[in-house]
């Protein structure tokens, strides 16, 4: 008995040992790759950013000690913001912020009362939203250290944008910029973020481009989860159900965190086809599981994926998504989409959704 | 799955509508799992509970339909109601605006759902009784008018929740069986009753999987 007590301490001693070496050299490697990132890619962004190996380790998930920087560069500025912008838009965000709190005394005629109604919607939307962005993470909450930061990012916003205006879904996404970067900083990002064409799409709720997106995801849903892909039809389960959530928020409401911030990553390498390729990936990694399921079930299992995703297993499941159909690539598919759209619309205004 | 819970005779699609922040998303955790989080996250598209309860001898399953309040959303979450057979229109009795809206909510609904839906008015957060901003009386007799049932609960201390959805459900039941009388005689029942995969009788239309009404 003493024996093989020794010998299981002796295992035991053995695993920790091994689970400590593990440890010790995913810190090694992380801590070389920040100084991949620091010392010879972030220098050289330009050239070296599309090279094969840097995008190699960036699949590997960029060190959160760069990932802001990278982000930043990733994302651009295309539209060409710099810090005074946010602190205009801020002063003006505010002024509105007291003008309404004082009652307001800028009426001025009915159109304008009934902006001031719409912006009042608005500011109470974001007020309400914060408290209920991230919460299990206690930092965005009133009383909370970045409460006012993630205010002050939509406030902003809604004064730099107010076509777009406050849309739920925002707040993550400002959430997790503000994680990673400084505030003007996560403000640029942010506006930029939300000027690119998928994200537009959506958060100006532009219905008929959103059915054009979801058309191109079930060509490769088709493609590479035939089954699966005939199971949903089967069930009636459309994508709208599980992509809207997943796409306003960048995966930041569904996913851990960590692995959000993950598919941020690859998100901000690839562009928007990688947001899709990410939900490819998560079918085909519960695959086996949806396709016994009916369709209150999978929508239920899709609307709230299980919390302990196994990262590994995940992103292998990402990288066997194949974005390519017959021969055409996600922006090709969708162009082609968009165009049949716009030929039927032309044709017959009477099929118009 | 195979479990008891799957054991029903009839599946009920209902949707939660009503403006962002009037609690729709507690009201359903209350009824379906007795939870209420004071932070509970955004909805943002839809959320989907079930639960079963006893209806006399049978068991009826209700599908929830949690959709997002947001204004703008509502393009996308009208495409939701079809197939329902009830609906709970919630309000926040302390947000005068949210009850100013819900006739706006009550457009949208029969715009996009059958007209025979069953349809409840709901004023919630009784348990902030101080703020009271819509006063019970005026909500009821907005419902009478309107032909819609009527409770105020408050999803936090429990108050009516249960009742709210039993009542929805009973008077769902009952129209089924009204329905159901009335096309025995003429010999097309549309129901999707008594199967406990619920999937097999109800072909054609299957993601509510449920009744027509």
């Amino acid at each position: 008995m003493v024996v093989q007590a020794k010998k299981r301490e002796l295992k035991e001693a053995q695993k920790r040992k091994k689970q400590l070496e593990e440890r010790c050299k995913l810190e090694e490697s992380i801590g070389n790759a920040v100084l991949t990132w620091n010392n010879e890619i972030l220098p050289n962004w330009e050239t070296m950013c599309c090279s094969r190996k840097v995008r190699e380790l960036w699949w590997q998930g960029i060190p959160p000690s760069v990932r802001g920087k990278v982000w930043s560069l990733a994302i651009g500025n295309e539209l060409n913001i710099t810090h005074e912008l946010y602190d205009i838009c801020l002063a003006r965000a505010k002024e509105k912020w007291r003008s309404l709190s004082t009652g307001g005394a800028e009426v001025e005629g009915e159109d304008a009362g009934f902006s001031a109604a719409d912006r009042e919607a608005s500011l109470e939307l974001i007020k309400l939203d914060i408290s209920r962005t991230f919460p299990n993470l206690c930092i965005f909450q009133q009383g909370g250290p970045y409460h006012d930061t993630l205010h002050s990012i939509l406030g902003a916003y809604t004064c730099y944008r107010p076509d777009v205006g406050y849309v739920q879904g925002m707040s993550f996404i400002a959430a997790v910029l503000i994680l990673n970067l400084d505030t003007a900083d996560a403000f640029i990002a942010f506006s930029n973020l939300l000027n690119k064409p998928c994200q537009m799409a959506f958060f100006r709720v532009d219905h008929g481009l959103m059915l054009t997106y979801f058309a191109a995801f079930e060509v490769f849903f088709e493609e590479n989860l035939p089954k699966l892909f005939a199971h949903f039809k089967k069930n009636n389960l459309t994508p709208d159900i599980y992509l809207i959530d997943w796409i306003f928020t960048l995966y930041s409401k569904s996913l851990p965190l960590d692995l959000a911030c993950r598919v941020w990553d690859v998100f901000c390498r690839d562009g928007e086809e990688f947001l899709f390729r990410t939900a490819l990936g998560i079918l085909k990694l519960f695959e086996d599981i949806l396709t016994k399921m009916d369709f209150i079930h999978i929508a239920q299992f899709l609307t709230k994926l299980p919390e302990d995703l196994p990262s590994e297993e995940f992103f292998t499941s990402i990288a066997a998504i194949q974005m390519q159909s017959r021969n055409k690539k996600w922006a090709q598919i969708l162009a082609a989409l968009q165009k049949d759209n716009r030929e039927m619309e032309k044709g017959s205004p009477s099929l118009k959704r | 799955m195979g479990s008891a819970e799957e054991d029903y005779n009839f599946v009920f699609k209902v949707v939660l509508i009503g403006e962002s922040g009037v609690g729709k998303t507690n009201l359903l955790s209350r009824f379906t799992r007795n939870e209420f989080n004071h932070d509970s996250r955004t909805t943002i598209g839809v959320e989907f509970s079930t639960r079963s309860i006893l209806v006399g001898d049978a068991v009826v399953k209700a599908q929830i339909w949690d959709t997002a309040g947001l204004e703008r959303y509502r393009a996308i979450t009208s495409a939701y109601y079809r197939g329902a057979v009830g609906a709970l229109v919630v309000f926040d009795i302390t947000k005068h605006q949210t009850y100013d809206v819900v006739e706006r909510w009550l457009k949208e609904l029969y715009d996009h759902a059958e007209p025979s839906i069953v349809v409840m008015l709901v004023g919630n957060k009784t348990d902030l009784a101080q703020a009271r901003e819509v006063p019970t009386e005026e909500a009821r007799m907005f419902a009478d008018n309107n032909g819609l049932l009527f409770v105020e609960t408050s999803a936090l201390d429990s108050t009516n929740v249960e009742q709210a959805f039993e009542t929805i459900l009973k008077e769902i039941f009952h129209k089924v069986q009204q329905q159901k009388q009335r096309n025995s005689q003429s010999n097309t029942v549309a129901l999707a009753s008594g199967s406990p995969d619920g999937a097999a009788t109800a072909q054609e239309e299957k993601r509510p999987c449920c009744v027509a009404i």
